[in-house]
């Protein structure tokens, strides 16, 4: 992995963690964004939520914290 | 026949409409919040005020309130210790043409009593005052702005490549107290993109090298460091005592807990991961927009290189 990619992203995350707390500007709430540094190019998706969505949807079903290792199945055998 | 303090204060009451300190509460959760006044004396406020409250004391309020707040139409929130001083001053501001002015119930007592936090106010240093000179230049941040950043608490979620230059901006823009969760020790291997940790460091867990790091860096953060991995077990307990959650973790059950946590937890999560030549960021908030979820409803197949 190129080494300054996760500094331009953490700076960007850090850039949205001070915006949240000082309140101005516009979050990064509904939108991805994403950063090609091979071609330099920074794009953006906007988000919507998934009215279906098992966590915030409008009947979700997570209503309390899972076995996240099974969930993604990198539980090693034991 | 001259009239009685009761009198004046029933007067007020039927003309000022009131609002319960749970509904500021919620309001300023959701970012919504109207102008707060403390019409309390300097001291009173600077003991510990709801934050974002502007001062200006009863005994000034018609004075200088056209400077502090010169739209007519604002929505303004009065409150002082109990809810009597201010409902008079939301009175005074109806009779000068404040449209939009309505009393906290109960005062900030009351908000103390419900468990909603204070913020004290302290002069800022020489030292702060110059450390931060260039935040207080800007009008979006200001005075008021750095003194959010020295009372907010951030916990960042690994404390590796995102966690990083994360870690190091926000150490040096002042937040006051950085939460660090990281189980691993420095690799020489993470030196090539993890700038919170040195050469000399390798072999040392990653909190421990982080809060050297930070502390250097900036002494007035506190840096509080967990060395361990966040599971279902201990992230409820770890993510309530701070106000925002960024994402730096380097696997998909990790950001899944993450996600889930801070939904539960009402926390926004501050969300970023990289690939190779690819990285992307967003804003999880608890009570608008999408979350992890919602873009990737279920984790990809075991094996994948995690992001």
């Amino acid at each position: 992995m190129l080494g300054v990619l996760p500094g331009i992203v953490g700076v960007i995350q850090a850039t949205e963690a001070l915006k949240l707390i000082v309140g101005y500007g516009t979050p990064l709430i509904g939108r991805l964004l994403t950063y090609d540094a091979q071609e330099m190019r920074f794009k953006e998706i906007k988000l919507r939520k998934d009215p279906a969505c098992a966590l915030c949807g409008e009947h979700p079903t997570i209503t309390d914290l899972m076995d996240y290792e099974a969930f993604c199945g990198v539980r090693a055998a034991s | 026949m001259p009239k009685t303090v009761r009198d004046i204060v029933h007067e007020a009451r039927r003309v000022v409409p009131e609002v319960t300190v749970e509904a500021l509460h919620e309001r300023m959760t959701r970012g919504e919040a109207p102008l707060l006044l403390d019409v309390r004396d300097p001291d009173e406020y600077r003991d510990g005020y709801i934050d974002g409250a502007l001062s200006l004391s009863r005994g000034f309020l018609e004075f200088r309130i056209a400077s502090l707040i010169p739209d007519p139409n604002a929505e303004i929130v009065t409150y002082c210790q109990t809810g009597l001083r201010s409902v008079l001053a939301a009175k005074a501001l109806q009779d000068l043409g404040y449209a939009n002015v309505k009393n906290l119930t109960g005062g900030v007592q009351k908000w103390k009593e419900t468990g909603y936090r204070t913020v004290a106010y302290r002069k800022m240093t020489e030292e702060q005052l110059a450390r931060y000179s260039r935040h207080l230049m800007l009008a979006q941040i200001g005075e008021q702005g750095q003194r959010k950043l020295m009372n907010a608490k951030v916990l960042l979620v690994g404390a590796g490549g995102l966690g990083s230059p994360a870690g190091v901006y926000l150490a040096a823009a002042g937040v006051g107290t950085l939460g660090v969760v990281d189980a691993d020790v420095v690799d020489i291997t993470n030196l090539q993109r993890q700038i919170l940790h040195t050469t000399a460091s390798v072999g040392k867990p990653k909190v421990d090298s982080a809060k050297e790091t930070l502390a250097a860096l900036n002494p007035e953060v506190q840096v509080i460091p967990y060395q361990v991995r966040l599971t279902s077990m201990n992230v409820m307990d770890i993510i309530r005592e701070y106000d925002v959650v960024l994402d730096g973790s380097d696997n998909f059950e990790t950001k899944y807990l993450v996600n889930d946590a801070c939904h539960l937890a009402g926390k926004p999560n501050v969300y970023g991961s990289i690939f190779q030549f690819e990285g992307q960021a967003s804003v999880f908030h608890p009570t608008e927009g999408p979350c992890y979820r919602c873009l990737f409803p279920s984790p990809p197949p075991p094996g994948l290189v995690p992001t």
